[in-house]
């Protein structure tokens, strides 16, 4: 009787099996076709989509770009989809490239999207395009990467990444949009002439748009507030060059008379590379110095004009500000927030040759 | 023989299948900040319930739940275990369809929704026709295998944490008693403790290791709300559906052999629920077999399932789940504070019975 | 001459290997009864002759009855019985004048193997002895390694058609007493049923034959055989089987190996670590490969699935039958060159190496990727202990696999589950089989 129970059940499941005809998830992997790098542009109120699809040729491969417009990112994905032999996976997108026109009209649309969409990772690059995104393609056509990583790789911490550049996740442009207190930076690129990129700055979004622009040494900063390593960056001035080693940054906040007041120490251990000339150490540490806060004062200035907080500074006032008025933490609180900034540098070492102290 | 570990394994599993998915989502909707105080006020709750329930049981040595009622009368076993029996069909329901959903969303996009739910019934049915040792065996056997990788993963989340997001710590806003999504986070643990009743007899179990288990689960209430919370602030959490799955979407672990860990995650999780739904499935099997104990309880079991199935068919779309869920809310209620209550003034009865017969 | 003779002559007559001689001992006249094939006949009555001449020589009277009594076991004249001690192999001395039958030990054929190393257990410096055919030297060995006064002996006399002997030790005090009572119990009740092979015995204890995993640990090794008498298991012998049979089976048996304790901690706990990852694998791998290829490749890093899609470009099957035909040539290999004779053994297998390896991924069969992961897959298979036992792993693969093909990943802890749920569900005379705290005295880390 067992036995018999046994193998009705058995063969009840291997008839489901047989209902496996369609398969439905099961489809080859060499039937996919996974690009890794998404541009975005906007042209007479409609997306434009580019991929880059790898396409093997004679046992070599060849990047070809394939570019559809359609009214939503998706419509134009499905319309590629169609005329391709193989199903488009958005799956394995590691960067999305937005041309400035759309950045600056408002990405917010856009963004939605992207965090809605299960099949695009939330750990995808935004990067914004500084000139016409088909210049751009073609122009990374032309580099011999079959896989398409080298664009990705020059955002990988592990591998091109530098500290001047700034990394933005989808979900943290997603979170800038909702959050009261903290806006996000998008790195900019454009075609470089002897490498695959020319990195140009950063893009300074709020609430979805591109309101301003900051320049790579100005990134830097921005990295260093949000405690990212500047490790590895060179700093030039008039008589020395110097490596950073690490950084660290201390807060103190406080809030009288509803004005915000925020005093900064940014300790930096540095490396000496090279001197013009005969330098002490404490002209080296003083122009450091100099410079830094310089650079800092122009940046804050300009990000205090625009109100838009990216330094995330507003976080740093949750526990002294009420939620109801952190509303308004960007037009009442931040313009007015007087910000001071002390470096401190400590020299780790000058490498093989000594240097006076003085 | 002290078999604890079996029982607190398994509560332990059952619970960290249900924490992760919804109750994040329902915390965060009914509270704008310190959500630590909705999450205690609701550990509290379930842990004085769960303290005078077994209270109740250890008046009955021995004893099943079951037995308990039994001896009180039909009157009384029809009163509670008919709604018993209710919740556990709806519970079962509700977490089959809402987990194929969430499957469906998010990984099997092309998979038919029945052959999915097909799977996660058959596999509970299998363990649940088994009999209640095996099922917590396997729950042995699974812990061993996937605990490990759920408190790496775990762990790891902590990687985009802004602790700033926790102020601030205190306010005096009780609202969240008012709202709706708040009584349907109780889904994550209400009702689930039942089963301590019923496995008695086959797992004897000391009551201090229950509440340790119970006390140890506390954090991973606590941080499942606090790390969607912390990483992308409440604004941005309260707009996302599993907001702890989109966190782990977010991680980057560069050593690890696969990319993305959050469908190991959630796979691992929901190994997890097809245990759950077994042990539920074999306690409602249980009571139902009851009526007529002649035929053998494998096959109230197989039939509940193929009944489960066909209701789990019928149910359309997301939006009749949360209905589901709604209606489900009075049994769980009943469910999380009669039952307990009235274990215990039946021990109690039937101690006073004791003495005056002794007397 | 006696009535019992003649029908004994009788009885006999077909077979060619029974002799029938007259001999006399100390002056007595004598019929010497037995098989040719299972007595060295020269010898034996050499020997006799030597023993009788002692003692003769020592005491000059000698009563029949004490002449009978030195030379052995006197039986009345029972047909039956004398027939079956000569079916057993024994001597049978028929004094003529008092009409009684002596049954002696005699010098038996050389019809065991000598003590061998263990052919299909290998050890890395451990007791190389193994388990033989005869039972009775199975047994001096296993006293010999678990010498102990608690072992206890039971034999039963199984079988209609040919009577088998079976062996059960256990060792008072270490076992749980109902265990042995509901196995003797078995052999009892069941006495009739013949006994040829693990199955008849499956069947006989009552054990059900349909189980995917062994109920019974097999081993050739006594130091195994002793180690499971010290923790409370019962060991079967079974005539002509050259190895112990130990019941009740437990999960843990496929991890532990008995000459673990002879490295130190640390390499035992590598070692048995290395075993379960390698169950794991086996079981894994191949399912996780059709899940990553053709369902989730999401999952995947990208390198590794550009690589791959590479690879199978050009590949006419879907993963899932790519997978099942390369396992299913694995396995006839096999199986094949279990059966193949030695000579030619290692030309076939060289011929499935080159077919497998080279031409199949050059035809575009297969993808490359995919021997490696069967090679990996077959290695990691035979790390575990007990013949038995890697081929139920063999067996549970396939479920995951087919279950991967449908639901990817899910489908492969799916099927994780269900083998959790089969194997918790497992239990030979009510002890479940992943109990890993046995009976009472149990080594340390055993």
């Amino acid at each position: 009787m067992s036995m018999l129970k046994w193998t009705v059940r058995l063969l009840m499941l291997l008839s489901i099996m047989g209902l496996l005809s369609g398969c439905w998830d099961n489809k080859d992997i060499n039937h996919r076709t996974l690009p890794l790098i998404l541009g975005v542009s906007l042209q007479d109120h409609e997306y434009k989509i580019i991929m880059q699809i790898p396409e093997l040729v004679h046992d070599s491969v060849e990047i070809k770009m394939i570019s559809e417009s359609g009214k939503t990112i998706n419509q134009a994905i499905d319309k590629i989809s169609v005329n391709l032999e193989k199903q488009v996976d958005l799956l394995h997108i590691k960067v999305i490239i937005l041309e400035r026109k759309l950045a600056e009209r408002g990405m917010k649309d856009a963004i939605s999207g992207f965090m809605r969409s299960e099949e695009i990772s939330d750990k995808a690059y935004i990067v914004i395009c500084d000139e016409d995104l088909n210049s751009f393609f073609e122009h990374l056509n032309k580099t011999n990467d079959p896989k398409g990583m080298t664009l990705y790789n020059f955002f990988e911490k592990n591998a091109g990444w530098n500290p001047q550049i700034a990394i933005s996740p989808i979900w943290q442009v997603y979170r800038s949009v909702h959050s009261y207190t903290r806006d996000v930076a998008i790195p900019m690129i454009k075609a470089g002439k002897s490498t695959i990129c020319d990195y140009t700055g950063s893009a300074v979004i709020k609430n979805g748009k591109m309101i301003e622009r900051i320049s790579p040494d100005e990134t830097l900063l921005f990295n260093a507030f949000n405690e990212q390593s500047t490790q590895g960056k060179i700093e030039v001035m008039n008589h020395a060059s110097v490596l950073v080693v690490s950084n660290s940054l201390k807060h103190t906040t406080s809030l009288q008379n509803n004005k915000p007041y925020m005093q900064s120490r940014l300790k930096l251990k540095v490396v000496i590379l090279e001197t013009r000339g005969n330098p002490t150490s404490a002209i080296i540490k003083q122009e450091i110095d100099k410079l830094l806060t310089e650079r800092f004062q122009r940046l804050f200035s300009k990000i205090q004009k625009s109100k838009a907080d990216i330094f995330g500074i507003g976080q740093h006032f949750r526990n002294k500000i009420p939620r109801e008025e952190l509303v308004r933490w960007r037009t009442d609180y931040f313009p007015n927030l007087q910000l001071s900034l002390k470096i401190v540098t400590d020299i780790q070492n000058e490498g093989y040759l000594k240097i006076r102290a003085d | 023989m002290d078999k604890s570990h079996y029982v607190m394994l398994m509560y332990l599993i059952m619970h960290l299948g249900l924490i992760f998915f919804m109750y994040p989502e329902n915390i965060i909707a009914s509270t704008d900040a310190v959500h630590w105080i909705a999450i205690v006020s609701g550990l509290a709750v379930q842990f004085i319930f769960i303290a005078i329930y077994m209270k109740g049981l250890n008046f009955f040595p021995g004893k099943d739940i079951i037995a308990i009622y039994g001896s009180a009368g039909l009157g009384v076993s029809l009163v509670f275990l008919v709604p018993i029996v209710l919740y556990f069909l709806m519970i079962n329901i509700i977490t089959v369809r809402a987990y194929s959903e969430i499957i469906s969303i998010v990984f099997l996009a092309n998979t038919p929704l029945w052959a999915i739910m097909i799977l996660l019934m058959l596999v509970s049915t299998y363990i649940a026709a088994k009999g209640v040792e095996t099922i917590f065996r396997t729950g042995l056997l699974l812990g061993l295998l996937f605990l490990p990788m759920i408190l790496l993963i775990f762990l790891a989340s902590f990687q985009n944490v802004d602790w700033n997001y926790v102020f601030p710590l205190y306010e005096n806003d009780f609202t969240f008693w008012t709202r709706p999504t708040f009584y349907q986070s109780f889904f994550a643990f209400a009702g689930s403790f039942l089963f301590l009743g019923f496995v008695r007899t086959h797992f004897p179990y000391k009551d201090n290791k229950v509440y340790l288990t119970v006390l140890s689960l506390v954090p991973f209430f606590i941080f499942s709300v606090y790390v969607p919370v912390l990483t992308f602030g409440q604004n941005t959490a309260s707009t996302l559906h599993f907001p702890y799955v989109v966190v782990i979407d977010t991680l980057q672990i560069n050593w690890l052999i696969f990319d993305r860990i959050t469908m190991f995650f959630l796979f691992t999780l929901i190994t997890f629920i097809m245990l759950f739904t077994s042990l539920i499935l074999w306690m409602t099997s249980r009571i139902v077999s009851c009526c007529k104990p002649s035929i053998k309880q494998m096959y109230y079991t197989q039939g509940l399932a193929v009944v489960i199935y066909i209701l789990c068919l019928l149910v359309p779309d997301w939006k009749k789940v949360e209905t589901l869920f709604t209606w489900n809310a009075p049994l769980r209620f009943y469910c999380l504070i009669a039952i307990p209550l009235s274990v215990y003034y039946l021990g109690l009865r039937s101690r006073r019975k004791m003495r005056h017969e002794h007397a | 001459m006696d009535q019992t003779l003649q029908d004994l002559i009788y009885k006999f007559e077909d077979n060619d290997d029974f002799f029938l001689q007259r001999d006399f001992f100390a002056d007595r006249p004598v019929y010497l009864l037995g098989l040719k094939s299972l007595i060295d006949m020269a010898r034996s009555r050499t020997f006799i002759h030597q023993y009788l001449d002692q003692a003769i020589s020592n005491n000059t009277a000698l009563s029949d009855g004490a002449l009978m009594q030195m030379l052995g076991e006197v039986r009345g004249t029972n047909l039956q019985d004398i027939s079956s001690s000569v079916y057993d192999g024994k001597f049978i001395i028929y004094f003529e004048h008092v009409q009684q039958y002596v049954v002696a030990e005699p010098v038996p054929n050389l019809l065991s193997r000598l003590f061998d190393t263990p052919t299909n257990e290998n050890v890395l410096q451990g007791t190389l002895s193994s388990f033989v055919e005869d039972i009775d030297h199975n047994i001096g060995i296993a006293r010999k390694q678990f010498s102990s006064e608690s072992l206890r002996v039971k034999s039963f006399s199984v079988g209609q058609n040919q009577q088998k002997r079976i062996a059960l030790l256990f060792a008072e005090g270490h076992v749980d007493m109902a265990l042995v009572e509901q196995i003797i119990g078995q052999f009892e009740t069941y006495i009739d049923h013949d006994i040829n092979h693990i199955q008849d015995l499956s069947r006989t204890l009552g054990l059900s034959p349909w189980g995917s995993i062994a109920k019974f640990k097999t081993t050739e090794m006594p130091q195994e055989a002793a180690h499971s008498l010290k923790t409370g298991k019962v060991v079967i012998f079974v005539d002509r089987l050259p190895f112990a049979l130990v019941l009740p089976n437990l999960l843990w048996d496929m991890f532990c190996l008995d000459n673990d304790h002879n490295y130190s901690l640390p390499l035992m706990i590598v070692l048995r670590s290395l075993r379960i990852v390698g169950v794991l694998i086996t079981l894994i791998v191949p399912a996780l490969y059709v899940a990553l290829v053709a369902v989730n490749p999401e999952v995947l890093r990208i390198e590794i699935a550009l690589t791959v899609a590479q690879s199978r470009e050009g590949v006419p099957y879907p993963a899932l039958v790519e997978i099942i035909l390369i396992l299913l040539i694995l396995e006839l290999i096999m199986e094949a060159s279990v059966r193949l004779p030695r000579s030619i053994g290692p030309t076939i297998t060289m011929v499935g190496g080159i077919i497998l390896g080279e031409a199949t991924v050059a035809a575009k069969l297969v993808s490359n990727l995919l021997i490696i992961i069967l090679a990996a897959t077959t290695i990691a298979n035979s790390t575990v202990v007990g013949f038995q036992n890697s081929l139920s792993i063999r067996l549970f693969k396939y479920l995951l696999l087919l279950l991967a093909a449908v639901y990817g990943v899910l489908g492969i802890l799916a099927g994780v589950v269900i083998i959790c749920a089969y194997v918790a569900s497992l239990n030979t005379f009510g002890v479940p089989y992943i109990s890993i705290t046995r009976m009472k005295e149990r080594g340390n880390h055993g």
